[in-house]
Parts: C-alpha cells; sequence; structure tokens
C-alpha cells in the first residue's frame, strides 16, 4: 500500500482536523479541516468542515469550503458551500449548492495566508 | 494537471475504435472521439479509488487532530492528537498517539503517550508506552518501554470492554 495514501473506512468517524501531504480517502464521516495533496471522498463518505488541497474528487456528501485547483464532483455528489477552484468537472446528477469561484493558480500557492481560507 | 494528460491517455487506450493514427486526424474528428469517451473515463479513475470497507489506515503523512471512532479496524502509521475508539486498533513502528486508545485489541509498535484500555495489549519490542495500560490480556515484547502501570480491567470498569462484540 502507498505510504502516502490514508484510507478512512465507512465505519470511521473522525471529529477533527486532518493534515498531510499525501492522499486521503475518506469513505466514513469526518468533521473537521482537511489539507492535504489529493482528497477523495467517496460515495459512503461525508466531510463537513473545510478542505485545502491540490485535488478534490467528491463523490459523495460534502459541507463546507474547498479550496482546489482542480476538483471533480462525480454524478453522486452533494456538495454545500463554496468551491474555490481552478478547474472543475461536474458530472451529470451532481447536486451542488454552491458558489463556484474561480480563481488563478497564484491562489492555491499562498493558501494559508489568504483570509478567505483561514476565517 | 497531471490529471488530464492521464486522461488523455485512457481516452486513447480504452477506446473501442482505437486506430493507431488517431492523433493525426483532423480537430473536429479528434473532439468527437473525446466527448462520448469522457464517462468511460470516470470508472478508470475509480478502480484506483480504495473501497469503502475494510480497516481505516492513517498513513505516516497524515497527522490527524482530534477524536478516531470506528467499529471496524484502524491502523495508524502517522500522528494522531486525540483519542481512538476502534475495534482492532494498530499503532505502527514510526506512529505518534497523543491521548487514549480503547479497543479490543490494541497492538503498539510505536509511541503511545496516554493510556491504553483493551481487552488484549500487545506491546512489541519497539513500543513506547508512556501511561496507564489496562487490560485482560497483555504481551509485552523484549525491548517494549513502559512508563506506567499495568492493570488488569475488569469487564464492567470499562463499557467498551463490556460491549465485547468479538470474544477473544
Amino acid at each position: 500500500m502507498d505510504l502516502f495514501k490514508s484510507h478512512l473506512s465507512k465505519a470511521l468517524v473522525v471529529k477533527g482536523d486532518l493534515e498531510t501531504d499525501g492522499e486521503v480517502h475518506i469513505h466514513g464521516r469526518v468533521l473537521g479541516q482537511v489539507c492535504a495533496d489529493r482528497l477523495v471522498v467517496g460515495s459512503s463518505g461525508y466531510l463537513e468542515g473545510d478542505v485545502i488541497a491540490r485535488d478534490v474528487r467528491i463523490e459523495g456528501r460534502m459541507a463546507g469550503r474547498i479550496f482546489a485547483l482542480n476538483v471533480t464532483l462525480d454524478s453522486a455528489a452533494d456538495v454545500t458551500g463554496r468551491i474555490f477552484h481552478n478547474t472543475i468537472t461536474v458530472a451529470k446528477g451532481a447536486r451542488i449548492d454552491a458558489r463556484m469561484p474561480w480563481r488563478p493558480p497564484s491562489y492555491f500557492e499562498t493558501l494559508e495566508t489568504l483570509p478567505e481560507a483561514r476565517q | 494537471m497531471s490529471m488530464f494528460n492521464r486522461n488523455e491517455k485512457e481516452v486513447n487506450v480504452s477506446s473501442p475504435s482505437g486506430d493507431k493514427p488517431r492523433e493525426f486526424t483532423p480537430a473536429p474528428v479528434t473532439g468527437a472521439a473525446v466527448k462520448p469517451a469522457t464517462p468511460s473515463v470516470q470508472p478508470v479513475v475509480d478502480a484506483g479509488v480504495s473501497k469503502s470497507s475494510g480497516p481505516s489506515v492513517i498513513s505516516k503523512a497524515l497527522k490527524i487532530t482530534g477524536q478516531l471512532e470506528s467499529s471496524e479496524d484502524i491502523r495508524i502509521d502517522g500522528e494522531v492528537d486525540g483519542d481512538i475508539h476502534g475495534v482492532s486498533v494498530t499503532v505502527g513502528a514510526g506512529a505518534k498517539v497523543k491521548g487514549s486508545v480503547y479497543g479490543q485489541t490494541v497492538e503498539l509498535a510505536g509511541t503511545i503517550e496516554g493510556k491504553i484500555e483493551a481487552k488484549k495489549v500487545i506491546l512489541t519490542g519497539t513500543a513506547h508506552m508512556t501511561g496507564d495500560v489496562i487490560h485482560q490480556d497483555i504481551r509485552i515484547e523484549s525491548g517494549a518501554y513502559i512508563d506506567g502501570h499495568c492493570r488488569p480491567g475488569s469487564n464492567r470498569a470499562d463499557g467498551k470492554m463490556a460491549d465485547a462484540r468479538k470474544p477473544n
């Protein structure tokens, strides 16, 4: 298994923040902030909180803000909040109740210092 | 960016009418070929996605600040600052936990600063335990470090133990 890949199974509930340079797959519930290189919220997953990542893929439910260079919303995705992105892919059937502001790539490089991300 | 490159490759590979010189066909034809293939690309991406069941793995690179609760197994190779509730909890070598660890079975090869409360506790040779260990059955391998009390816990004292789903 990949050393930098974390897998949070269906049965796992995390109340708190996740921070990694690698990849996180959420199939359970996470209530808190996620900082990662790549985040995948699986079809059974639920994330409530903000995400800062390079790539984000949502196949399940999510409520909160996404700050990511590349965002992919699967057909089963259910997203509420805001999606700050540079490129976004939305599959037919995805349910989105969110604003989707576009940002240049430079925005994501300095993300930690941004007031929008800090709040 | 790399994702798109990958997709293009997949389109070329998975497309049924895989003529070799597609790259040299005129633009409108390429566009038509790419569009219907796009939905078929997604399952290919999914193939890399791990399944939803099975044990949770907190990798070496992951740090969690907060509480973990699972009705399945948990393996920790990274860092956790908070309590962990699981069935079988394995703290790998190099992993660090600051908080209490509850479970049916707890195997420690890394570091815990806090408490272990489990039916069956295994401290391997690389274990570094600071805090109390409450157990019914314990194995301590040569080389393990313990700074704390080891005491047997009754079924009653700990709700988690009383809830034994899997007898050991």
